[in-house]
């Protein structure tokens, strides 16, 4: 029997005593997302006939020749949309994975190292492949 | 980084079984989280089984029935018993749902209840909803208008207009759907969760409000609504029929409809 009985043997520390409707309203909102969000449903809805086209466009282009395939990409038509279906793609991509990265690390120095890493590598990988469809296509 | 099991304090064990009578014909088992904060142990399953012919016909009369004659230590949340203050919301046979509302004869086999997933448990069948109520509180959740109100008080608003609020003004912010979001499970702190979101769309389609702007930005944010992936779990598992994705999905199109 302790001198106080009312008291646990150890008493636990509080870290957070801020009250639920100052955790709740958090920083306030952030004005923003909205663009985010139009952005992933126009780049999903641009990339089903931009896929459709760029499937048929490979299978229509069997057998031909290296030569017949960059005259094919030298043509207006088939360098634009094959730039729209690359940026795209690597857009939605990034989206994609950004969604996947802000709902399951909760982390802030893993989030922001994987944002980052997510952007730069979408970035870059979208770019090699718009350079050289250029470099064919011009 | 990863954790595959709960940790060793939060793992579930077996717990006591309580047998009916021996006379009892229609015997049901109740298999139902316990966990007491008082006493160091591990949250267990109790195992009830009550003879069905002396028992009423939904859970919560099970639930009452166990606490009046067979363990009166049972803790849970009940009021109207008639699915209107949304106080008896747990977890019945893997889905949320309000006791009071759930026939026994819906659920095949035993019956397993545990508290609504991914809140914090205070005791036995009692999850923590300070911070679902607090993010309530946070979309200011009443008339917010500059125009003064007319000299009889009575702010006008036509059938038309008030049918705009159906589907939206009777939710009894039971947390069923909210405790049944995986988004609101991994990101319970700033995304808001179906009850509220529906709630806040409740008050932007009120036509006396006039601070539509302002909720709308409020709302804005890729935490609070933008964690919203559609999933449905909110809409499939509401006791009282309403479609809170629809709400959300409403919200985002006006958000949207500002920048056209």
């Amino acid at each position: 029997m302790t001198d106080k009985p009312d008291r646990p043997a150890v008493t636990p520390h509080v870290a957070v005593l801020a009250s639920p409707l100052k955790r709740a309203r958090g920083l306030g909102s952030a004005r923003s997302g909205s663009g985010a969000w139009w952005a992933e449903r126009l780049t999903s809805v641009a990339l089903v006939p931009l896929t459709l086209w760029f499937i048929a466009s490979i299978i229509s282009l069997e057998g031909t020749s290296r030569a017949g395939v960059i005259a094919w990409l030298q043509a207006p038509v088939p360098l634009v949309l094959m730039l729209c279906m690359i940026v795209a793609t690597f857009w939605h991509m990034e989206q994609g994975l950004r969604v996947v990265i802000d709902d399951y690390l909760r982390n802030d120095v893993m989030r922001m190292t994987m944002l980052l890493l997510n952007r730069g590598v979408c970035a870059i990988a979208g770019l090699l492949c718009v350079v050289s469809v250029l470099r064919l296509g011009l | 980084m990863v954790a595959l099991r709960l940790p060793a304090n939060s793992r579930i064990k077996q717990g006591q079984t309580y047998k009916a009578s021996a006379h009892a014909k229609r015997v049901r088992k109740f298999h139902i989280y316990r966990w007491n904060p008082d006493d160091g142990a591990n949250p267990r399953t109790d195992t009830y089984e009550l003879d069905l012919d002396a028992c009423g016909p939904m859970v919560l009369d099970a639930l009452i029935k166990i606490k009046n004659e067979v363990d009166s230590t049972l803790t849970f949340r009940r009021s109207c018993r008639e699915g209107i203050c949304g106080s008896c919301a747990m977890s019945i046979d893997g889905v949320n749902t309000l006791a009071c509302l759930k026939p026994i004869g819906d659920v095949r086999g035993a019956v397993r209840i545990t508290p609504l997933p991914h809140m914090a448990v205070v005791k036995d069948l009692v999850p923590d909803l300070s911070q679902a109520f607090a993010q309530y509180r946070s979309i200011e959740p009443w008339l917010k208008a500059d125009t003064p109100p007319p000299p009889n008080g009575e702010r006008l608003q036509s059938r038309e207009e008030r049918a705009q609020i159906d589907g939206l003004w009777e939710c009894i912010l039971c947390f069923c759907c909210t405790a049944g979001c995986p988004s609101y499970w991994w990101n319970g702190d700033r995304f808001l969760g179906p009850a509220i979101l529906l709630q806040a769309h409740r008050w932007i389609v009120e036509s006396r409000d006039e601070a539509t702007g302002e909720r709308l930005e409020a709302l804005h944010d890729p935490f609070k609504l933008y964690r919203c992936h559609t999933i449905m779990n909110c809409t499939n598992t509401c006791p009282k029929g309403l479609n809170p994705a629809k709400a959300i999905g409403a919200i985002k199109r006006l958000i949207v409809e500002r920048q056209v």
